[in-house]
């Protein structure tokens, strides 16, 4: 039996032979030796070095365990809240009023994550929100490069009026504008000419086009911002890059696709990224085009209404505020789990490519 | 027939075709929008088959905003208020955390996800559902972060220390900044981010040149690092002003969406106007301040 241990495995020497060697270990100095070595450079410098120095030990050595608590605490914070609603989601709802219980219940259920799925419709609403997300986050990365593009890169007459319309887009309240815009696409009339011709409208309420339209021609959600971001992206990069490729002959729309694009990718990530998070989250704008729950965010906005209409039996069933919390968690816990999950993958494209692109340019 | 233009006329008018797109439609979803709805705040505005019927009142509807409604001014103090208070803690705080988790230790990158986290969720109605439901469960209650500082415990502090009878104001004022650190925190995410790449920017010389003066950390503060970062305290000003005046949680907001479901499009058109103007006098003012201070490194 012992045999199997001994004999030589010919890919271990290999391994053994192959690998670099170690290098020298440091000379092993005892703390003692240390403190007595830094007496003696101590002796060696003015009063004023001498007290700068052992302040700076000082701090040194506390401070690491300030910050780790601070940082801990704050981030405790933050998660406290997703703890919270992990807990709550799977708590049957009895337990809500039993004091004993903060955190850990005595039995999980699943019933309330099930109840939540089928009161928001959840996998049609899904598909439904994913379809006007990433659709009208892709049309808007496009559209508002372009646009950004142009701001960057290019002088024409009239450009600082122009640009002042993109601040403006910034700065507006949406409420602002929601009802001409609730009108427009209420009484749609394609072309200007559709009504004369045919003496209808056409109603566009719950359907797509109206996040489709604005998000096509780099309106859509905080639009402004991303045009601006995109500008101070492709203000950063060198002329050199775009004269020469004027002078092999290219046209100024292929030096933005192959010179630019391929330049500014961070800054395109970033803005599909947070362009698909403020989709995702959006509930005031759709709240006035869309009169049928068909996004996550309206779901979980009228969540509470649902909830009374489908599992309580209109109402016939009495939920007190402290049991619904259980199936408003869930809901919410459904609701940001896709969004938490692209998180999770891309997190440093979200932090790094907003310091990077150029907010911070400004 | 050629045009002849020179390479930079034709540039400029590549310019226009990039942002063409951008134009037809800012016209139609803002411009236009934008027109209309300053022209809807001076009219009685109600809703008919096929358009809208308008009768032209003049200011009637910023009278009955301001003088008869009963919230509006309530609402709006209230929102100019909690921004006047919020806003530099949001960035003394974030400024904070920035220089932190610029510092090099295990987790950073942890750290900063975790801190962004907050833009990613609270932008929806999730974090709505978040502290209502925190704050309607006694047992788990946002409050709970409070009682760590509460005004018990600053008071025996106080008194552990020999001071008796100090529990008026200022554990008052501790009390609600702390009950609000939830608040605070979730709403700084963008703002770190901007102060971080805004502390990478430090050039190394400046640091080197710190060091080898034997500056403190808190010289190094307050003479290296706020004056190359001011620059992004006056975006990080902007910024949060901006998103706390345009949150569609806070009360204005709600009352004008609120007011517009009830069809009165007039009244609300003239309550968001106002409510804009206000915040382009408030952005200016800040601004025209700020500016002064900063100190841009060329």
């Amino acid at each position: 039996m012992a045999t199997a241990a001994n004999k030589s495995n010919p890919v271990l020497d290999w391994i053994k032979n192959h690998m670099p060697e170690k290098p020298p270990k440091e000379e092993k100095v005892s703390r003692k030796e240390k403190r007595e070595r830094f007496k003696k450079r101590l002796a060696t410098l003015t009063p004023a070095e001498q007290k700068y120095l052992r302040r700076k030990q000082i701090i040194d050595a506390v401070w690491p365990i300030v910050r780790g608590l601070l940082v801990f605490g704050l981030c405790f914070v933050i998660i406290y809240p997703l703890l919270y609603m992990i807990t709550t989601a799977f708590r049957p709802r009895s337990e809500m009023n039993d004091p004993t219980i903060i955190w850990i219940s005595h039995h999980l259920t699943t019933s309330n994550i099930k109840d939540a799925i089928k009161t928001m419709d959840f996998w049609n609403t899904l598909g439904n929100t994913l379809f006007i997300n990433i659709g009208c986050s892709i049309l808007q990365v496009i559209t508002c490069a372009l646009t950004g593009y142009g701001f960057g890169r290019f002088n024409f007459k009239g450009k600082s009026i122009f640009f002042f319309v993109v601040i403006l887009m910034i700065l507006m309240p949406s409420q602002i504008i929601l009802i001409p815009q609730y009108m427009f696409f209420r009484y749609f009339n394609p072309l200007w000419v559709y009504h004369a011709i045919t003496g209808n409208y056409i109603n566009l309420i719950n359907s797509p086009l109206t996040m489709y339209l604005p998000a096509l021609t780099a309106n859509g959600i905080r639009a402004g911002l991303f045009i601006f971001l995109f500008r101070q992206a492709f203000r950063g990069l060198p002329k050199e890059l775009e004269d020469a490729a004027y002078l092999d002959g290219c046209s100024p729309l292929k030096t933005f696709v192959s010179i630019m694009v391929p330049n500014a990718g961070s800054t395109f990530l970033t803005v599909f990224l947070l362009s698909v998070v403020w989709y995702w989250n959006d509930y005031y704008v759709s709240t006035s085009f869309f009169t049928n729950n068909s996004t996550i965010a309206l779901q979980l906005k009228n969540l509470d209404a649902s909830l009374t209409r489908i599992i309580f039996n209109n109402g016939n069933i009495k939920i007190n505020a402290r049991e619904l919390i259980v199936w408003m968690e869930a809901g919410c816990l459904i609701s940001i789990t896709p969004i938490l999950i692209m998180y999770i993958f891309l997190q440093k494209y979200f932090t790094e490519g907003i310091a990077r692109s150029g907010l911070t340019g400004m | 027939m050629r045009l002849n233009l020179s390479y930079e006329k034709k540039k400029g008018l590549y310019g226009y075709g990039f942002i063409a797109l951008w134009f037809v439609g800012a016209l139609i979803f803002f411009i236009v929008p934008v027109i209309k709805s300053f022209y809807y705040s001076f009219n009685d505005v109600t809703p008919d088959v096929g358009q809208l019927i308008i009768k032209w009142v003049g200011i009637a509807n910023f009278k009955r905003a301001f003088m008869t409604d009963p919230d509006f001014r309530k609402n709006l103090t209230s929102v100019l208020g909690q921004t006047a208070w919020q806003t530099p803690i949001i960035i003394i705080f974030s400024l904070f955390v920035a220089i932190i988790i610029n510092q090099k230790f295990r987790g950073r990158t942890f750290a900063r996800a975790v801190f962004f986290l907050p833009v990613i969720i609270a932008t929806g109605p999730v974090y709505a559902i978040i502290t209502g439901d925190l704050s309607t469960s006694g047992t788990a209650d946002a409050d709970q972060f409070s009682s760590m500082f509460s005004a018990d415990m600053v008071d025996e502090l106080l008194e552990f220390v020999g001071i008796y009878g100090f529990n008026d104001k200022l554990t008052e004022v501790l009390s609600t900044m702390t009950s609000d650190i939830l608040n605070l925190v979730w709403k700084c995410g963008i703002q770190i981010i901007v102060f971080l790449s805004a502390l990478q920017g430090i050039p190394t010389s400046a640091k080197e040149a710190a060091a080898i003066e034997g500056a403190t950390g808190w010289e190094f503060f307050w003479k290296i690092t706020l004056p190359y970062v001011s620059p992004m305290i006056l975006v990080n000003l902007v910024y949060t002003i901006i998103d706390t005046f345009t949150d569609p949680t806070n009360v204005v907001m709600e009352q004008v969406l609120q007011i517009q479901d009830d069809w009165k499009y007039g009244l609300s058109a003239a309550m968001a106007w106002s409510y804009f103007a206000i915040v382009l006098v408030v952005v200016g003012i800040v601004f025209a301040i700020m500016n002064k201070v900063v100190y841009y490194d060329n």
